[in-house]
């Protein structure tokens, strides 16, 4: 079985009044481990709920979905999340909030929990401001500091809900490329949900895009295959990454058009 | 760079510039009276203490020139010197003895509040168990239990105190309530997320999250505590500030009611000061 299995996964919310909502038609995703997943799709499509349910934050209305053969039925450290908003504590520093990420690891000593921390606060190059709080440093380096706390909490998988949404341009692009030599080095399993079809492409080795909502996959396309691995910005140039770019925003804007014709 | 060059820049400059004086500062005063303009602490510290001296003088000036008679309005020097009486007389023993009360029931109230508005935030059970039993309670006029509490505690101090805490306990437990329910998602998320279980994620998350804006409801929880002193004072009791409060109003001593009044208002002013301060100094990060 592959790493992770979303199988004939359906999700409906309640409203108050009683009535439901299809936010995710039944659909079905392997993942492969290493992998790094990319879902794209309208806003409000539900690729977020997807991700969500993978994370056990959400419980599927049907269908399951298994993470190492193992049924996920709610939120645990194997399965780490990076928010948009900003999640960082601002009562702990950075170092502070990166060792929260380790604060429940029964499996290692004290010893070793502080080496992570230190190990991770540096791999995210915010050692010289291991001592700030939160509130005293940037968005970019919140997020990353959030990153930086998921990864030392060691998961299976690393869950990522538009972490860099919020980001100014050139804070964007810095992290996208700090994340893709991060995962490089840690050959994490990743799913990154985004609405930059850019972005989507630049990060991905497999961009799912989704419908509007209720959410079906529309296509999956293997970027790794026609893309190198270590990418740069002058990727951006490349007459396949533009190929797909193109292919992943025709489908969009054929939903968003759909979309405003059922209106 | 020569004294030339300099000379010549200056002269390429157009003649407004030239030799202008820097800009002059805006005056402090043109900052306070503009709508949402720049702090200048300074003269807003002034602006303060100039109003305090304003009412008390307008009040000295009133009394003193016989406008209100001394019975209705005595002069603040009279006041000054019914406090000198009081605390001749053993005032600092009822200031004692009201603070003390004050903070039992204050304290007993927090201690059983906090972790039950916790726990009321986190699980929909206890909200539906408790919230209507509290809804109740709390709009019981406070008051209209002194005579309850005197039946089944006598006029000793449980009586004042059950009291005080009933005023205070239902409120707090919502306010806690509130401030647990206002932590972002994401903090109890990524707590879940790393592996936190349900009372590592109050205890770690939850309550420190929370923790700023619960000290503010702490704050003014402890300001209607001293409402409710009063009332239990006067009603029931031979000790206290309430009780001297309402022992000099019945021998028509005006200032002595007064410096009961402004006591109680010094007390309640330093208290919340102090609270302020140190959520100042604990909550750093905030700023």
């Amino acid at each position: 079985m592959s790493f992770i299995r979303i199988s004939d996964v359906a999700k409906q919310f309640t409203t108050p009044d009683g009535g439901t909502i299809p936010v995710v038609r039944p659909l079905s995703l392997d993942i492969e481990e290493g992998e790094f997943v990319v879902f794209v799709g309208p806003s409000g499509c539900g690729k977020t709920t997807v991700m969500r349910m993978v994370g056990g934050l959400e419980t599927p209305t049907s269908g399951e979905i298994y993470l190492k053969d193992k049924l996920v039925e709610g939120p645990s450290r194997d399965k780490g999340m990076v928010f948009q908003s900003y999640s960082s504590f601002p009562w702990l520093t950075v170092l502070g909030n990166i060792r929260f990420g380790l604060k429940y690891r029964s499996d290692i000593s004290a010893a070793e929990k502080e080496k992570i921390a230190r190990h991770y606060l540096d791999l995210v190059g915010l050692t010289p401001f291991a001592d700030y709080t939160i509130n005293r440093i940037s968005g970019g380096m919140r997020q990353r500091v959030a990153i930086a706390r998921t990864l030392a909490a060691n998961p299976l998988v690393l869950l990522m809900d538009e972490p860099f949404g919020a980001l100014d341009a050139l804070s964007r692009e810095r992290l996208q490329l700090q994340l893709m030599d991060l995962r490089r080095a840690e050959r994490k399993t990743v799913i990154f949900v985004t609405h930059d079809v850019d972005e989507a492409v630049l990060l991905a080795d497999r961009i799912v895009v989704f419908s509007k909502r209720p959410a079906r996959i529309l296509a999956d396309i293997p970027v790794s295959a026609t893309l190198p691995e270590k990418r740069g910005l002058d990727i951006l140039d490349h007459s396949d990454f533009r190929k797909i770019r193109r292919d992943v925003l025709a489908l969009i804007r054929n939903e968003e058009r759909s979309m405003e014709a059922a209106e | 760079m020569s004294s030339a060059t300099v000379a010549s820049e200056e002269a390429r400059k157009p003649a407004a510039e030239r030799n202008a004086a820097p800009p002059a500062r805006r005056p402090a005063w043109r900052d306070v009276v503009t709508f949402r303009g720049p702090p200048q602490p300074g003269l807003e510290l002034w602006l303060s203490i100039a109003a305090f001296l304003a009412v008390l003088g307008a009040w000295a000036l009133v009394a003193e020139t016989g406008l209100v008679q001394p019975q209705i309005l005595p002069s603040p020097f009279a006041v000054v010197a019914a406090w000198g009486r009081l605390f001749a007389d053993g005032y600092i023993g009822d200031i004692g003895i009201s603070v003390g009360r004050v903070w039992a029931a204050f304290l007993a109230s927090a201690l059983i509040a906090i972790p039950l508005g916790i726990l009321m935030s986190g699980y929909r059970a206890i909200t539906a168990l408790l919230e209507p039993i509290i809804d109740f309670v709390r709009y019981l006029p406070v008051p209209a239990l002194v005579p309850l509490t005197l039946i089944w505690l006598g006029i000793g101090e449980g009586s004042k105190i059950t009291l005080l805490w009933i005023g205070t306990f239902f409120q707090l437990i919502l306010l806690v309530a509130d401030d647990a329910r206002r932590v972002p998602k994401e903090f109890i998320e990524t707590g879940r997320t790393l592996g936190a279980s349900d009372s590592s994620l109050m205890k770690d998350v939850l309550l420190r999250a929370m923790l700023p804006n619960m000290v503010d409801s702490l704050r003014i929880t402890l300001g209607w505590c001293w409402t409710y002193l009063i009332v239990a004072e006067i009603v029931a009791s031979s000790s206290g500030i309430g009780y001297e409060l309402w022992t000099a109003r019945r021998y028509g001593k005006s200032p002595e009611v007064f410096a009961g009044i402004l006591t109680i208002g010094i007390i309640g002013l330093v208290s919340d000061q102090a609270i302020r301060y140190l959520h100042r100094r604990w909550f750093r990060y905030l700023q």
